[in-house]
């Protein structure tokens, strides 16, 4: 009878009640800002100010989303965040491999390198931001695509090298040690029996290192402004009208957040990893 | 003649391969030109900077001021003196401090809540993690259109909980403000605290608790017996990587306050932010982020030798 008992007795989470009760709460507070700013990206304007507030809009529109895209160059914003995410995670994802391929196998530079490049991850980004800006009106760079891809590569190299350092370490030498002794190079032992093997880990990084991009603000809001500029720094546009434009707001704000979001769930298998830099296993 | 080619494949095998003597060169050097091309960047966009706004904090560099004179440590000086400097070194410490506790209490209870299974595990996860891959600038904008008076529903949800009006300005009066900052990034970041520390504890061995309930041990024992030792490495790193990216607060505080009312919600960066771009004394916002990025370094160092020490004992 006691076995039975304490078998049915949670061993490790509290009593079944208070863990849904505590669940439940946490999903209501994580999704209804989430829910309140769909709302309002379809509510049509007159309805903001009405009391009780319009929980359910009954005449949704789409206004807002034509608003926030054409008017507000929404779309603009959209297109330069995809060249820039897309060009940078490329990039980090090629330098990044190449660089944790080399600390993984041939421990070059020994740990200094590869606690010198994490190190770079705990930098606050002012500190590199306001020489960055000098240095880009110097050369030309300020406000311009390859400027913003540049400084993005470097700002999620870190995560990259890290994510694939720890992926390559967790690999078996045994396919590459065969291909050197069946006379490969070295850079063909890497390039065409290690990274097909390491894709897997490298998709997950390029994952994470595009979601940094794409959620970026303070690089793209000081380095850029008319010609460059990425779908965050859009909303400075709807800062201080006081209510007006929160239709148009919240409907970019839906519009951005599905790339990512989307990316992010699918790659959840490796959000320990992408979050601890390597560090966990998930 | 497939023989002779097999022959010349084993007489190869395990000597070393033929190469023009660039690919000589390069095939010895190969370490070396696989981590070149990230050092290089890092170096061109990282270090020189760096080195750059160091030089720049010891001269004249100021949009209003002509000539670039070695001022030695004027600047330095007019951040250290400047009580809007100080204040916002503060509240950056208040704000990173308060939010990360409390992220960190309830990212724990959630993990706790979510370690064994459940119908509905997996979805209840897949929606947890989402606030991690939104911008900081909407997750502001998502709060702002909460919180906003008259606009917001928020003051409406409470009047009518507690049964008479409520009327606070959550994005303009003290305390208020800082608590819809803190909520914020609370909103945001828990999932964070909650996935490492989830990963944590599905990795701590169930029989451990096991053993712990024969011995008669209640859960509130096991829990600080068993559970909080073996997570405590999970812990601090967790709390050290939330901890140096709360610290750099800016982009909620851009969005829902720009700073205000008044100065009375700068943060560090925001403040150089506000030095630098808004009023162009450069010199005077590249020493104050030295001053910061010094402050940085005593925390990282602080943290990740602790972080050595547990993970090495």
């Amino acid at each position: 009878m006691a076995a039975v008992r304490s078998a049915r007795r949670p061993r490790r989470g509290g009593a079944p009640v208070a863990r849904f009760v505590l669940l439940g709460f946490f999903l209501i507070f994580v999704l209804w800002p989430l829910y309140w700013m769909f709302n309002t990206s379809v509510k049509p304007s007159d309805d903001y100010l009405a009391t009780p507030p319009v929980w359910f809009p009954t005449e949704p529109t789409l206004l807002h989303y034509e608003v926030a895209l054409f008017t507000y160059r929404g779309l603009e914003g959209l297109i330069n965040s995809l060249i820039i995410s897309l060009s940078a995670t490329a990039l980090s994802a090629l330098l990044g491999t190449t660089m944790a391929y080399s600390l993984a196998r041939y421990n070059t530079g020994g740990q200094h390198l590869s606690f010198w490049v994490l190190s770079q991850r705990f930098l606050p980004p002012i500190g590199i931001v306001l020489p960055v800006f000098l240095i880009y009106r110097q050369v030309g760079l300020y406000d311009t695509h390859v400027g913003l891809i540049v400084a993005y590569t470097v700002f999620t190299l870190p995560v990259s090298v890290w994510m694939m350092f720890a992926y390559f370490r967790g690999m078996p030498r045994s396919m590459e040690e065969a291909a050197l002794v069946d006379g490969c190079t070295r850079w063909e032992a890497f390039w065409r029996v290690a990274v097909p093997l390491a894709a897997p880990g490298i998709v997950a990084a390029a994952v994470f290192a595009f979601i940094a991009c794409w959620t970026e603000f303070f690089f793209a809001l000081l380095l850029t402004s008319r010609t460059a500029f990425t779908l965050p720094t859009v909303f400075r546009a709807f800062i201080g009208f006081q209510g007006a434009q929160y239709g148009e707001a919240a409907a970019l704000a839906i519009v951005s957040l599905v790339p990512s979001i989307a990316l992010g769930v699918l790659a959840q298998r490796h959000l320990v990893r992408g979050l601890t830099l390597g560090a966990v296993r998930g | 003649m497939p023989q002779t080619a097999a022959i010349t494949r084993m007489t190869g095998a395990g000597a070393p391969p033929r190469l023009s003597s660039f690919a000589n060169w390069a095939d010895r050097h190969f370490k070396w030109l696989l981590v070149a091309p990230a050092v290089l960047l890092i170096l061109a966009l990282s270090i020189y900077p760096l080195l750059f706004s160091l030089v720049v904090s010891f001269i004249n560099y100021d949009f209003q001021v002509p000539g670039h004179a070695f001022v030695g440590l004027k600047n330095f000086e007019r951040v250290v003196f400047d009580p809007v400097a100080r204040w916002s070194l503060l509240l950056t410490a208040l704000l990173s401090g308060i939010s990360v506790a409390i992220e960190f209490v309830l990212g724990l209870a959630v993990a706790l809540a979510m370690v064994r299974s459940f119908p509905g595990r997996g979805v209840v996860m897949s929606i947890l993690i989402v606030p991690l891959f939104i911008s900081p600038v909407i997750v502001g904008q998502a709060w702002t259109l909460l919180l906003q008076r008259p606009f917001g529903p928020t003051n409406y949800i409470l009047g009518a909980l507690l049964g008479q009006e409520v009327t606070i300005g959550w994005l303009t009066e003290s305390p208020w403000l800082y608590i819809s900052l803190v909520v914020a990034d609370v909103w945001q970041w828990t999932p964070f605290m909650f996935v490492i520390l989830l990963a944590g504890l599905t990795s701590i061995p169930p029989n451990l608790y096991e053993a712990a309930e024969l011995d008669g041990v209640n859960a509130w024992q096991a829990f600080w017996a068993i559970t909080v030792p073996h997570l405590a490495p999970m812990m601090l790193l967790a709390l050290t990587f939330r901890l140096l990216d709360a610290i750099r607060m800016f982009d909620t505080i851009f969005i829902m306050t720009g700073g205000g009312p008044g100065t009375s919600t700068y943060t560090a960066s925001y403040y150089l932010y506000t030095v630098g771009f808004t009023q162009f004394h450069l010199s005077q916002a590249t020493a104050g982020s030295w001053l910061f990025l010094i402050f940085t370094a005593l925390v990282v160092t602080l943290l990740v030798r602790r972080l050595l020490k547990v993970e090495t004992a």
